[in-house]
């Protein structure tokens, strides 16, 4: 019998608030974060709009201790990490006790510092480069910094697989529980925004562009969409071995029944193939978790705004739920978050956990034509009351992967 | 509850000593050394000049599906290894449920080279040039990616990129995904290109040495960067037995901890690295005293070394003196987030072999460093038990057990 994996808590730093009821919020009063980015310049790129955390400072959540070592990435993830510890109630003496670990999802980590260290190494000579920054060039820097800041002694894993980072290291992080490997890790997503990773995108031609009719924003699974803004942030939320977190008086949010992934071979060239992916990754998530497609109560889906991208994930639900998708309330929060990358499945998950509480699914902003051919029809700009026993959380790549997780309410509370 | 077994039955290579299993191998087993003038970039603004690069590549022999032009460095090499570890195991892909096939690799940089010539554009004031090139082909998921799409593996696909262990994070997840039986066979292990930046860094930490690479000696000077890919092919015991397949080993377990210290410096205790070890032993249900053969992770660098030994005493106590240790990195350089790979893969080619490949280079026996570090020759020697052992910035320690495959049919 697998161990079961339960949420004893959550840390958010996002655009759109700072707890997991503040992000809420925000969803579900149609805030966006999206704007022109200030962070960087964005002159001579073809979209000027960014989901930015306006005036992040991590010296809120970290009070007096040592920032200079790390990088905005970093910062975002130490940040995250001592909201999800206060919210679970993981204090020092625990963490001295008993060796607690960090799995994180992330895109790039921070390839802005990356960037910086060389091109000062090439500008002024390699004998000006910053050893301090060299610590940060390395895609675990900031899971590093984390494990350093907060004692966290266990399993350190970074994980790089797209936009599904984050969901990928909550997948990775229940199995290790439910192995019995470890009682209890943090585990989730962070992605900053930074002006190289911004440039890739843009060039890459998947952000949305400012000649859209309803305004410069992304609108997922409407028509008239024609990509996605760049978002930032860091989510992490605290898994526990149910028993354990049973024994230690722990409350439990929710739990982890299922996950499952699967890989689009075309890297989504080909819409069969890439459904096929989409659809392989959900049916392998509810037959983890035991569960039927007549049981999902909501869909918290990956969508962005991508033309192609959104279009596969409304097929690929389709196909693994056995076409069970017309009475299926659906709400995708990149509409208002933007695209924040390897931290955006643990921002769906946070969300989720408050539509569990709270009842209120959020609307998708500005959606108003939903593609004819896509089979949803409780979906659109407006909040909706459910009730969430189980709901499914997706999670899709530019690059072909696909992650889904379960979660489902905890009953025992 | 009965667990399923997980064994080794291909072994794909790319390094600085040769490519693919029997020409490294032999070069290993012989002390060749791979290190010489680095070629990929100039050097003359730095102190040192020396790498372990990897000249003898050709990319077409084992790109057929997608566009060589199109991959990063670090792509080809994991796809040459991914492939090559295929051939190894004697599998079709036409043979193989691709929904069930999976990868699960580990790097340090992903394709730095990427970010580098973006700089280069930067400072010459030509970004512009840069087009959609660079999304397809720099972020490190693409390693992984790329192996699945030309192989059209439609499994599990993960890059877990924890700097220089990442190769024994990669293999230890893919046993887990094999246990927990969410793939039928995944291919698993490192990849890294030699950068720019990763020599500038390590320059800058004073780690890189002069001349050789000597790990163990009394006058070791450090590291050597290199490059490099391994892969190795992991399925069931079950399937293996069942086609018939040559099994090398067995894994049995591993263990990870986090340091929690400093991002680039051991604790000098070396409490990370014993627990990791210790977790691997556990899970393997293996004693310390029953362990035939160590690969270090061995830099070269004068404290790596030193804490290691200490580690490797506090755990093996008396028996650390009788449990031979060597260092492939004193021939390879060290190739990153391949490097634990590729060591696994000696791993299993030692406990297949029953032979230990030496350190070369060590000279002057260093006070603290007083193991059995098979110095200069290669070594017949019975090996039920390997330990592969692998630490990384981040604090971040890896080890992982091997052992002969028994079985009764």
């Amino acid at each position: 019998m697998r161990n079961r994996v339960v949420i004893t808590g959550a840390g958010v730093v996002s655009s759109l608030g700072d707890s997991s009821s503040s992000l809420q919020l925000s969803l579900c009063s149609g805030r966006r974060a999206v704007r022109p980015v200030e962070l960087f310049s964005t002159a001579g790129l073809g979209c000027p709009l960014g989901g930015e955390i306006p005036s992040f400072d991590a010296q809120k959540y970290l009070g007096r201790r040592n920032l200079r070592p790390l990088d905005r990435t970093s910062r975002l993830v130490t940040s995250a990490a001592q909201l999800a510890l206060n919210n679970s109630g993981w204090s020092e003496s625990m963490r001295n006790d008993e060796e607690l670990g960090l799995v994180l999802g992330t895109m790039f980590c921070s390839v802005h510092t990356i960037s910086q260290f060389d091109r000062r190494a090439i500008e002024v000579g390699p004998a000006f480069a910053s050893p301090m920054d060299f610590s940060n060039t390395v895609i675990n820097a900031a899971a590093g910094q984390t494990a350093i800041m907060h004692n966290l002694r266990g399993i350190n894993t970074t994980i790089s697989t797209a936009t599904t980072s984050g969901l990928q290291a909550i997948a990775y992080a229940t199995d290790v529980i439910r192995s019995g490997r470890a009682r209890a890790l943090l585990a989730g997503g962070a992605d900053e925004l930074c002006f190289e990773s911004f440039y890739g995108f843009d060039r890459a031609g998947l952000l949305c562009r400012s000649d859209q009719s309803a305004g410069d924003f992304p609108i997922p699974f409407d028509k008239r969409r024609n990509g996605f803004a760049l978002g930032e942030g860091a989510a992490l939320l605290m898994l526990e071995n149910a028993e354990f977190a049973r024994r230690r008086g722990a409350r439990s949010l929710a739990e982890i029944t299922g996950h499952g992934c699967g890989y689009d071979c075309s890297q989504g060239e080909e819409e069969d193939s890439a459904v096929e992916a989409i659809g392989l990754a959900i049916r392998r998530a509810l037959n983890d978790a035991f569960a039927g497609p007549h049981e999902i109560d909501c869909l918290s889906a990956s969508a962005n705004g991508s033309y192609a991208g959104d279009r596969h994930e409304a097929k690929g639900v389709f196909a693994g739920l056995n076409g069970q998708t017309r009475k299926l309330p659906v709400t995708a929060i990149k509409s208002m978050l933007g695209e924040t990358l390897g931290a955006s499945g643990p921002m769906q998950a946070i969300a989720l956990l408050e539509t569990m509480r709270d009842g209120v699914l959020p609307g998708i902003k500005c959606l108003e034509e939903v593609e004819d051919d896509f089979a949803f029809e409780l979906i659109g700009p407006d909040n909706r009351e459910i009730n969430l026993e189980t709901g499914l959380i997706n999670s899709v790549g530019f690059d072909g992967h696909c992650c889904s997780l379960v979660l489902a309410r905890c009953d025992e509370n | 509850m009965k667990q399923l077994r997980v064994v080794v039955t291909g072994i794909g290579v790319v390094t600085p000593i040769g490519t693919g299993r029997e020409r490294f191998w032999t070069n290993l087993l012989d002390g060749r050394s791979g290190i010489g003038p680095v070629r990929s970039f100039d050097t003359s603004a730095y102190r040192v000049h020396r790498g372990a690069e990897v000249h003898d590549f050709e990319v077409e022999n084992y790109v057929s599906t997608l566009d060589a032009a199109h991959l990063g460095r670090a792509s080809q090499f994991a796809i040459a290894a991914a492939r090559l570890a295929l051939a190894d195991a004697n599998l079709e892909i036409a043979s193989l449920d691709l929904e069930r096939a999976g990868v699960s690799m580990g790097t340090t940089s992903g394709e730095p080279r990427e970010v580098e010539r973006f700089d280069d554009l930067f400072i010459s004031g030509k970004l512009e040039r840069v087009g959609p090139e660079f999304l397809a082909l720099y972020p490190s998921h693409v390693i992984a990616a790329h192996i699945a799409r030309e192989l059209r593996f439609a499994g599990v696909n993960i890059m877990i990129p924890t700097a220089c262990a990442a190769g024994n994070y990669a293999i230890a997840h893919a046993f887990d995904v094999l246990r927990a039986g969410r793939a039928d066979l995944m291919l698993a292990g490192g990849s890294d290109s030699f950068s720019r930046i990763t020599y500038t860094g390590f320059a800058q930490l004073g780690a890189i040495a002069p001349e050789v690479c000597q790990p163990f000696d009394r006058n070791r000077k450090g590291m050597i960067p290199g490059e490099g890919a391994g892969v190795i092919v992991l399925e069931p015991l079950a399937a293996a037995k069942r086609r018939g397949a040559r099994i090398y080993a067995e894994i049995s377990g591993y263990g990870l901890s986090c340091d929690a210290h400093h991002m680039t410096a051991a604790r000098p205790d070396g409490e990370g690295a014993v627990r990791a070890m210790q977790q691997a032993l556990e899970q393997s249900a293996i004693g310390p005293p029953d362990v035939s053969y160590i690969s270090a992770h061995g830099t070269g660098t004068p404290t790596n070394d030193r804490l290691e030994t200490l580690a490797v005493k506090r755990l093996f106590g008396d028996a650390a003196y009788r449990i031979p240790m060597s260092s492939i990195k004193s021939m390879l350089g060290h190739t990153m987030g391949a490097a634990s790979a590729i060591e696994a893969a000696v791993c299993a080619l030692s406990v297949f072999h029953d032979r230990i490949p030496p350190t070369i280079n060590l000279k002057e026996p260093d006070p603290e460093c007083d193991l059995d570090y098979v110095p200069n020759g290669a070594r017949e020697h019975t090996v039920r038990v390997a330990m592969n052992n692998a630490y990384a910035f981040g604090g971040n320690n890896a080890s992982l057990v091997l052992r002969k495959c028994e079985y009764l049919n």
